[in-house]
């Protein structure tokens, strides 16, 4: 028996505490179930392997940037950078091995709830089911500390399962404005900023009037849409200007930890560099890993849930608007600076701009925004994110900062919902000790439950009994079962 | 007319390179697999993709513009599902390159 308890011992330590080894296995099973030949399964979970090694590195670098960049802005505003007794690198390196267990028991969960539950998006945007599986593991653990690892990850699984769950599915009436077919799903983190443009931004306009694809702008701008560039631009910029603001003292202190004999001025444009090129690492790892585990996912739930549908990334509704994406990412990251202003002079926070997410999910809102209002809609998507991420990681970053609290930087709109929605109901339950942690999963499937109902119900008061389920988001071509419907050509898009 | 490469070096452009051209990279194997056309396909995002060679660029397009001339074929797609159309543009631009009959 002993030995047993060692082999036990030696497999929670080193292989389901792993990160790295984890995904690796993960990426082994996926392209064995896939039938893969030999050589590519070996040579796929090497390269998923030592993306997740990437992945750390890429963390370090951007967060020696983003130390930096609170440092000196913080000094010149008169505040404090803001506090974290832990790191994103700390937090993956002691809670990875969860992590990864949680994306791979969640998207099996996820699964299920699809196939019995007969509703039609299976969540396939990969560097989503890894955050989202983060920010869940970061918000629980903040929350009921080191709990027994399959606690974490059963509790975690669930969260995460039902939420790509039901995201795709709530942003289906609105998807089908936007792409004007039932093709693929809407599966990205902004989904809240894009509903919230697109039900919100209504009273704007209409799109045959103000559609923003009528417009032209400057071409000069489109180098922005290089994240690594914008990334890269602004943070400099806000750099240099605050280091002619900062204490010098604090400024020649930083720049002597990077390099001794370094002029304090080059020093902030290095370290702007070093912020954009931590992110380009870091989004090169995490890559490296995807682009083995998901296809593998992909071939599962293909074989598990036959015309399912996929839920993609954000771009993928680029192409139906590209200039409702630029419009999108300039009001973002204008409001987003104006916050930023306000933050620091009411002294409450020094907030980082985050490019990407002022990109893809202000460019995602814009084209919603666009869909139903035109131009202004389109503007208005681009705040509504902007804002989101501005309060949002004022708010998050405490709220984490025993785990990951540069999460908060990293997040999306729906990250911030999922963290407070896990702290909060984590705060109600915390009376009942460690058991306090199923409560979390419980609260969350009921608000599931509910949501799929109403979701459900509304969709079968527009639609008509009758046809051919294909025809609802609730229902596969060639699934069986209720709800039968059917619609005219003028229901469709008001579903 | 110049001989088709084998296997052809295909990358799926997108912003960050890892969901959208991810996808775009399983359906650019599929439809390849249905040509019969040996390819190597990987995903990736802009910024690496410049310094990358590659035979043929497939991407959205609000980032294939700045590709054109960089590989010999550039296809930019509009519907990330529609591989019936990307094996329409596909075979159109092989055409053209005198890469198949």
């Amino acid at each position: 028996m002993d030995i047993f308890a060692d082999v036990l011992l030696f497999l929670a330590n080193n292989i389901f505490s792993e990160v790295a080894i984890l995904i690796g296995l993960i990426t082994l099973v996926g392209l064995m179930l896939q039938r893969a030949p030999i050589e590519e399964t070996v040579a796929g979970a090497i390269r998923a392997t030592i993306g997740v090694i990437i992945l750390f590195v890429g963390i370090d670098v951007f967060v020696g940037g983003l130390v930096s960049f609170q440092t000196i802005v913080g000094s010149a505003v008169g505040l404090d950078p803001p506090e974290a007794t832990n790191t994103l690198g700390d937090f993956l390196g002691t809670h990875g091995g969860s992590i990864a267990l949680v994306i791979a028991l969640g998207f099996l969960i996820h699964l299920v709830v699809v196939r019995i539950l007969n509703t039609r998006y299976v969540y396939l945007t990969g560097h989503l089911l890894f955050w989202i599986a983060v920010i869940t593991t970061a918000a629980l653990v903040e929350m009921f500390g080191d709990v027994d690892q399959w606690t974490l990850v059963v509790a975690g699984s669930v969260v995460v399962a039902l939420y790509w769950t039901i995201q795709p599915l709530a942003l289906a009436p609105l998807m089908r404005k936007v792409i004007d077919s039932d093709d693929w799903g809407y599966g990205h983190t902004s989904s809240l900023a894009c509903w919230m443009a697109g039900r919100l931004g209504k009273p704007l306009g209409t799109r045959e009037e103000h559609d923003t694809e009528k417009l032209t702008l400057p071409k000069r701008l489109s180098f922005f849409k290089d994240i690594n560039v914008s990334t890269a631009l602004v943070i400099i910029v806000i750099m240099v200007v605050a280091g002619a603001f900062a204490d010098p003292a604090v400024l020649a202190e930083q720049a002597a930890e990077y390099n001794v004999d370094i002029n304090p001025w080059v020093w902030t444009l290095i370290a702007g560099l070093r912020f954009a090129a931590g992110i380009a690492i870091l989004l090169f790892g995490v890559r490296m890993f995807l682009a083995e585990i998901v296809p593998a996912f992909k071939g599962i739930s293909e074989r598990l849930i036959p015309n399912s549908r996929p839920a993609l990334d954000a771009p993928t509704i680029f192409p139906f608007a590209p200039t409702a994406v630029m419009i999108g990412f300039i009001s973002s990251t204008a409001i987003f600076l104006v916050f930023m202003g306000i933050f620091a002079a009411a002294g409450w926070f020094v907030l980082v701009p985050p490019m990407i997410m002022l990109f893809f999910p202000g460019g995602a809102a814009a084209v919603f925004g666009n869909a139903v209002a035109g131009w202004r809609g389109a503007v208005f998507g681009g705040l509504i994110n902007g804002a989101f991420l501005a309060i949002g990681q004022a708010v998050t970053w405490g709220m984490l900062s025993d785990t990951a609290p540069e999460l908060a930087t990293l997040a999306d709109p729906d990250w911030y919902v999922i963290a407070w929605l896990v702290l909060g109901i984590g705060a109600l339950a915390s009376g009942m000790g460690d058991a306090g942690i199923w409560v979390v999963p419980a609260v969350v499937t009921a608000i599931f439950i509910v949501w799929y109902l109403l979701l459900r119900r509304r969709a079968e008061q527009v639609l008509p009994t009758g046809t051919p389920l294909g025809d609802s988001p609730f229902g596969r071509p060639d699934a069986e079962g209720p709800p039968q419907t059917s619609r005219s050509e003028h229901d469709r898009t008001e579903i | 007319m110049s001989t088709r490469p084998e296997p052809l070096k295909i990358l799926t452009v997108c912003g960050v390179g890892m969901g959208s051209s991810l996808m775009l990279r399983m359906s650019v194997e599929e439809v390849l697999k249905r040509m019969g056309v040996a390819a190597k396909v990987e995903a990736t995002d802009v910024s690496s993709a410049r310094g990358m060679k590659a035979d043929v660029i497939v991407g959205q397009g609000l980032h294939t513009e700045e590709f054109t001339g960089k590989a010999p074929v550039v296809v930019g797609i509009s519907n990330f599902m529609d591989k019936e159309g990307l094996e329409k543009q596909l075979t159109e631009a092989f055409r053209s390159e005198g890469w198949m009959e």
